[in-house]
């Protein structure tokens, strides 16, 4: 019974999350009725958005981030889910992801290009069975990992287009491709040559609207 | 509206190249082939001519080593003539999905039938469902030859020590002798004598494999090392498999209710 609240309680968190920051975005920062130098919160915007297809962390995933560095590391969190048609049973997931974008290509002066950017993700997956501590029943250390917490590398193209002018909201759109493996897929292929290289990876759209 | 039309073309392309996207570590989604292989594999037994001797493979805790069971399959198929194969479990080691296919993409190049066990491994986080869908049933058997080979769960700890597991009655009911068989091979991951094997039935367990005096004799994994002995010296051999990880595997010659045991190094 614990266990059914806490996973209800952590999947209440995944969506109070989400939908927080469905409102920022939302709420355009005018109609708070302050200038948004003067406004404190505007320090917690996030400073984009991202839809997300596939890419090991849902069927489609929901995310809002942060950019760094002028626009070289990115630190963005998703909600992803998982339907039944796709999967025995609906999976809920949170996933926290940070990358860099060493290389950026001013392809004119409203489209940039990021060819190849470096990302690590942590990935957690609700429910009784993904566990983040072994549970009672048994002995300490029995196993060496935990199913809740995964994690992996992707990396990355981004394709910026600027439409409006910068100092507008919602100015800038880009859409990005990554290819994304796990630990636990590159640690078997380093130990196997049986194991297709093909398969330890897989692919990700996505979509990201600058704040 | 051509635009669109090319947008929705494009992502219907994409979204048919269904290999290259994953959705979860725990999305199941097996090909056809890689479901409900033991009811395929115990059809295929019904095609085979059984022979005088019967000759088995005994495998396990092939977790993730992966180019171990390639030379081990390699090895089977090229000097031996099995009639099939048993694994007793810990067919992964993360009980994903991923490791699900890789262990069966590797197991399924034998030439002969194979049959699993549900191993400790197998059943976590959602690898109940994987080995259901994969596989079928925890609990099976069928009758080959003369002989009724007895697969069933006895990872009594995955289930919370619930005291369902292993299901004692369904065992009785198997191992009553009929017509149809001489003797019973039992097969299951985890022996009576360890921890995960719930405490509270493992008596009644023990005299359920007595009751008819008809079991050849059980084998298990769990252990990794290879192990021949009669460890409540009841008349009962129990048979540890040697995990692919030792480079060995177990062959089994069974010719009139007597049977013969060989580790095999490859």
């Amino acid at each position: 019974m614990l266990l059914i609240f806490k996973h209800i309680t952590l999947l209440k968190r995944s969506f109070i999350a989400f939908i927080i920051s469905v409102i920022f975005a939302l709420i355009p920062l005018n109609s708070l009725g302050k200038e948004p130098n003067s406004n404190w919160l505007k320090t917690f915007y996030p400073n984009h958005y991202k839809v997300q297809f596939a890419g090991g962390i849902g069927f489609l995933s929901a995310g809002f981030g942060y950019d760094f560095f002028n626009n070289r590391v990115d630190l963005s969190y998703f909600y992803g889910y998982v339907p039944q048609w796709h999967s025995e049973e609906d999976l809920h997931s949170v996933s926290l992801q940070i990358s860099g974008k060493p290389f950026k290509l001013d392809l004119t002066h409203k489209v940039k290009y990021y060819p190849l950017n470096i990302g690590i993700f942590i990935h957690h997956t609700f429910g009784e069975e993904y566990y983040l501590t072994l549970p009672d029943h048994y002995p300490e250390d029995y196993y060496w990992w935990y199913p809740g917490r995964t994690g992996g590398l992707f990396i990355e193209g981004q394709l910026n287009y600027r439409y409006k002018k910068p100092d507008q909201n919602f100015s800038e759109i880009g859409f990005y491709y990554r290819i994304v493996t796990r630990g636990v897929y590159l640690t078997s292929k380093f130990s196997n040559s049986s194991i297709p290289l093909e398969d330890i990876f897989s692919l990700g759209l996505g979509i990201v609207i600058y704040y | 509206m051509k635009k669109y039309l090319t947008a929705l073309i494009f992502g219907i392309l994409i979204y048919s190249c269904d290999d290259v996207f994953e959705y979860s570590p725990y999305a199941i989604d097996f090909e056809d082939h890689e479901t409900n292989l033991t009811l395929k594999n115990i059809s295929k037994l019904s095609s085979l001519s059984v022979s005088d001797t019967l000759t088995i493979a005994l495998t396990g805790d092939s977790h993730r080593f992966y180019d171990e069971i390639e030379d081990m399959v390699a090895k089977i198929n090229t000097e031996y003539n099995i009639d099939f194969l048993i694994h007793t479990g810990d067919f992964t080691d993360y009980g994903i999905p991923k490791q699900y296919h890789w262990s069966n993409m590797l197991f399924s190049e034998l030439n002969a039938p194979y049959f699993v066990v549900v191993g400790n491994h197998d059943l976590v986080s959602n690898g109940e469902d994987s080995y259901q869908e994969m596989f079928g049933d925890f609990n099976f058997s069928f009758i080959y030859s003369s002989f009724k080979f007895i697969f069933m769960n006895t990872n009594s700890r995955e289930f919370e020590f619930n005291g369902n597991v292993p299901e004692i009655n369904w065992l009785k009911q198997e191992i009553k002798p009929d017509d149809n068989f001489e003797k019973a091979i039992v097969v299951f991951h985890a022996p009576p004598y360890d921890g995960d094997f719930d405490p509270a039935l493992k008596e009644e367990f023990m005299n359920t494999l007595h009751e008819n005096d008809n079991v050849l004799f059980v084998t298990h994994g769990h252990l990794h090392s290879f192990n021949l002995s009669q460890p409540y010296s009841d008349g009962i051999p129990f048979l540890n498999t040697a995990s692919a990880e030792k480079n060995k595997f177990v062959l089994v010659k069974i010719f009139e209710n007597e049977f013969k045991v060989d580790v095999i190094n490859f």
